[in-house]
């Protein structure tokens, strides 16, 4: 029997066990990954890691209260624990009317996320991919003195769902990726530089771009030093503008709208950005890293256009949610592991491109910061938008990148930020699941020496 | 979990085909969840996640694998993958296992299997509700928190080391929204500790309901951050993110080693000002990032990194020790068996001294007073480190003047701590989930009432000087 029939009869004996007990809705959702990580340092293996993880979650649902709970044991034994754990914890929950699980879709997108490469590939050809974009890294500059990790990854998983309304999914899904980290220096002064590229094809990896990338973005750096508090027109690279974009994401979220701790509540069909701005997530994106048939409760996934020119058309929903609202899910119940439920979450989330070069907006800007790094991201506040963060990248001076700096910070509200966005360029970029072009913000107060 | 006889068979596959070094970390960890929003109760959740992770160190590298597989068979194989990713001769190990004893003993009292979940979800809603009647009107939104886990561990190694262990740590959040007009505020507070439900004896649920609410409600008539250089200090109160930011993570021997810290190669050299005594101790009673043993076995212990200013040591796990041929002291951690363990802090903290807390403040001119701080990161290469500021204050005239929001401190590590200019003879802690190569584990640090000189406030107002300010 194939390991995807031996999950999906485990889940169906899960949700049938969970009806005998007395739940009237049962969701069983396992998930089965395989994971190759091969970390290189000096032309060596530092560490090579193994990943076997499979669990099953279980939802239950009884007189409009529900309950979940995890196992990594897949037994009957287990399965019937699991079972027991979920009930017990739905007699805890507050009712809900809106508390439901989905039927099946009338159809999915049909999406080629599993290349056989990326298993059939040996181990020692990996290594040595890790190994080449270490000496190309080198070879790009000589003051790239550290190698902090060359790494190479990829996995493969198996996700079932099957629920009580007669729903019996399955897919596998394969990935790839490679990452550098590394220390340019001169002299006393350091820095640090770091490329990525993940894919859904073995064969589309590009290790030398990876490679040069990271030295360029350390080498660039050294001699950076704070300059005096100004207000300047800021350049995101793409890796930075993504940064951004992640803190809007949450608010995005049907779910962050219901509670209250939206900045978008109340706002479709308004102008929330500048002309310039416009957020799409996909689910279903060819080629996309977080692409799938479905999400975590077996809806399918879709394209869901959120910021359309600066106007907020929508939010994102799981079936939850939906159903509080009136709408249908946009299949966007995010499960990131069997341990937890399907919460509204962003898939391929993406700030389209725009028409001009990343070298035209700089060009074209007479007084800027274009930052390429960004610290303390994770300390904005996505419910208020207030973010205050340290910056460090290139000064633009009359069109031309002259200087590195760093030890800078900026603060301010996103709010405001996407309303003075004046610019986006046409080299969007994805960094895992997310995407963003160059974009230029008006005016911001940069605090410097 | 595992009979003593299989490890030995695992350990001794591991390194059929060579290797200095191999170990199994067996893990179960039962946890429960229960989640509060719009005051109802949202998620009870609980599970349990078993699993075994083996490792082979040959030389400088490491083979890991884990496996939710238990049984002879399953560890059997994992051990077999890792024995291929070894190199050398077969060395002789010894496996007669010996039970290794902690330095310290922690007592758990209210062990969360024996606490209904009824009790729990009570707490919960207690806090939630102590949190809305704060302020009625303003405070718009209360989401509580509540968790706990159990892990029972078994560690074995080639060294014939054994440990069994069993880790119960208790947490509960409150985050606070508050609103008036356009405006919206939040207000964090959390507490947690290396114990059971007891936890609470010791921080009442309503007092960290407060002070969320508080804060968030405070935080609507904060003015915003002025920018620039400026005088800083820093209430005991607001918790240690500094140190793990400022110096702590560069004090970890991998990155030390790799040279990818400021602190590489210093030891024995004055890294800070005289005053200054860095330590992180994992054995103080219950806090946060208290452990018996770390998650190589090896048990917990004080480890001095700066002294009155001299860099010391640094943290240590096996593998950095090895080639530092030196022991480890017991900062080998990882976040479950599904990781290796890389050296990490357990409570880091910059000593007391001698100064009246109360006069740092009145000492200070014009500044800011951080009185709770919210998440920091550091880039170790440079020393350049962020941490925001969850309830800052101007200081005017050696007073505390109006509250500010928005407040960013960003600074250099090493700089910073030779600028420190008194520190105070109080000792505040804060707790937090510490990140590093994807890597979760629970922290705690500390720090005394400290003014530094001068630190970059980033803030949205520009220029260091804010023109109406109002006394309270």
């Amino acid at each position: 029997m194939e390991k995807k029939d031996c999950y999906l009869d485990a889940a169906a004996s899960a949700v049938s066990k969970a009806g005998q007990l007395g739940a009237q809705l049962a969701e069983a959702y396992i998930s089965s990954a395989k994971e190759l990580t091969i970390e290189v340092r000096d032309g060596q293996v530092e560490t090579m890691k193994l990943a076997e993880d499979r669990g099953m979650g279980l939802r239950v649902f009884r007189e409009g209260r529900t309950g979940f709970s995890f196992s990594t044991d897949l037994s009957p034994g287990g399965v019937e624990d699991a079972t027991r754990q979920a009930l017990a914890n739905c007699g805890k929950t507050a009712q809900d009317p809106y508390h439901h699980l989905p039927p099946p879709g009338p159809a999915y997108p049909e999406l080629d996320i599993y290349d056989p490469a990326i298993r059939a590939v040996t181990v020692e050809k990996k290594i040595e991919m890790a190994k080449y974009m270490e000496e190309t890294a080198r070879a790009c500059d000589s003051r790239v003195k550290i190698i902090e990790s060359s790494s190479y990854q990829d996995g493969e998983v198996t996700v079932s769902v099957v629920n009580s309304h007669g729903m019996k999914l399955s897919y596998r899904g394969a990935y790839c990726g490679i990452y550098l980290a590394l220390v340019a220096g001169e002299g006393d002064d350091s820095h640090t530089g770091f490329a990525l590229d993940f894919s859904l094809k073995y064969n589309q990896l590009k290790p030398d771009l990876v490679g040069q990338k990271a030295a360029r973005r350390a080498v660039q750096m050294l001699g950076a030093a704070p300059v005096a508090t100004r207000k300047a027109a800021v350049v995101l690279d793409p890796y930075v503008a993504t940064g951004f974009l992640g803190l809007i994401g949450p608010a995005l979220t049907g779910e962050a709208v219901q509670k209250g701790r939206s900045l978008f509540a109340g706002k479709v069909g308004t102008r929330v950005a500048s002309d310039k701005v416009t957020v799409i997530d996909d689910g279903a994106m060819p080629g996309g890293i977080a692409s799938a048939p479905f999400d975590g409760e077996g809806v399918p996934t879709s394209r869901t256009v959120l910021i359309e020119g600066g106007v907020l058309k929508g939010y994102l929903y799981n079936t939850y949610t939906a159903a509080k609202d009136g709408v249908q899910s946009t299949g966007n119940g995010i499960r990131s592991t069997f341990k937890g439920t399907p919460e509204v979450g962003v898939t391929n989330l993406f700030i389209e491109a725009g028409p001009i070069s990343s070298e035209d907006i700089i060009k074209d800007t007479k007084n800027g910061l274009y930052v390429t790094e960004v610290m303390g991201m994770h300390t904005a506040n996505p419910i208020s938008g207030d973010f205050s963060v340290g910056v460090a990248g290139l000064l633009i001076e009359n069109g031309e990148l002259t200087r590195p700096v760093r030890g800078m910070a900026m603060g301010g509200n996103v709010v405001d930020f996407l309303a003075h966005v004046d610019a986006a360029g046409n080299d969007l970029q994805f960094f895992g699941g997310k995407g963003a072009p160059t974009i230029r913000v008006a005016e911001m107060t940069i605090g410097g020496r | 979990m595992v009979e003593k006889s299989v490890l030995k068979e695992v350990l001794d596959l591991a390194t059929a085909r060579g290797g200095e070094f191999a170990d199994i970390f067996i893990e179960e960890k039962r946890s429960t969840g229960i989640g509060c929003e719009a005051g109802k109760i949202e998620r009870v959740h609980s599970g349990v996640d078993i699993g075994a992770g083996i490792r082979v160190i040959s030389g400088e590298s490491t083979a890991y694998a884990h496996t939710n597989d238990l049984s002879r068979a399953g560890l059997l194989e994992v051990a077999r993958i890792v024995s291929h990713a070894a190199t050398g001769e077969k060395k002789e190990i010894s496996l007669d296992f010996k039970k290794i004893k902690p330095l310290v003993d922690f007592q758990f009292k209210d062990k969360p299997g024996d606490v209904s979940t009824g009790r729990k979800v009570e707490l919960v809603e207690t806090a939630d509700k102590v949190a809305r009647a704060v302020n009625g009107e303003k405070i718009k939104q209360v989401m509580v928190g509540y968790g706990d886990v159990v892990q029972n561990v078994t560690i074995a190694n080639t060294e014939g080391d054994y440990v069994e262990d069993e880790r119960i740590r208790t947490r509960l959040m409150v985050n606070a929204v508050a609103a008036s007009g356009p405006l919206i505020q939040t207000g964090y507070e959390a507490v947690g500790s290396f114990c059971g439900f007891e936890l609470f004896e010791t921080y009442s649920p309503d007092s960290v309901a407060e002070a969320a609410a508080r804060r968030a409600v405070a935080m609507l008539g904060a003015k915003p951050a002025p920018a620039g250089k400026m005088p800083v200090v820093m209430a005991s109160e607001a918790g240690g993110t500094m140190v793990h930011e400022a110096c702590g993570h560069g004090l970890e021997a991998d990155l030390v080693q790799k040279n990818l810290s400021v602190y590489a190669g210093k030891k024995g050299q004055v890294v800070a000002a005289p005053e200054i005594t860095v330590f992180d101790d994992a054995t103080i009673d219950s806090r946060y990032g208290s452990y018996r043993f770390d998650d190589e076995g090896a048990p917990a212990r004080r480890v001095n990194l700066i002294e009155n200013g001299v860099l010391t040591d640094f943290m240590y796990d096996r593998l950095t020790a090895t080639k530092d041929g030196r022991q480890s002291n017991g900062h080998g951690r990882r976040e479950s068996y599904q990781h290796k363990p890389i050296p990490r802090m357990g409570n880091t903290c910059i000593a007391p001294g001698k100064t009246d807390p109360a006069k740092i403040i009145r000492e200070t001119k014009n500044g800011l007073l951080v009185k709770k701080m919210g998440g920091g990161q550091v880039n170790t290469t440079t020393g350049d480190f962020v941490f925001e500021v969850a309830e800052g204050y101007l200081i005017r005239d050696g007073e505390i003047g109006p509250m500010v929001r928005g407040a960013t401190l960003t600074g250099n590590g090493p700089e910073v701590l030779r600028v420190v200019e008194s520190v105070g003879s109080d000792l505040g802690f804060t707790i937090g989930t510490c990140g590093k190569d994807g890597q979760g584990i629970p922290v705690s640090d500390a720090q005394p009432t400290m003014s530094i000189k001068e630190l970059i406030v980033g803030g949205t107002a520009q220029g260091t000087t804010s023109g109406s300010i109002r006394r309270i």
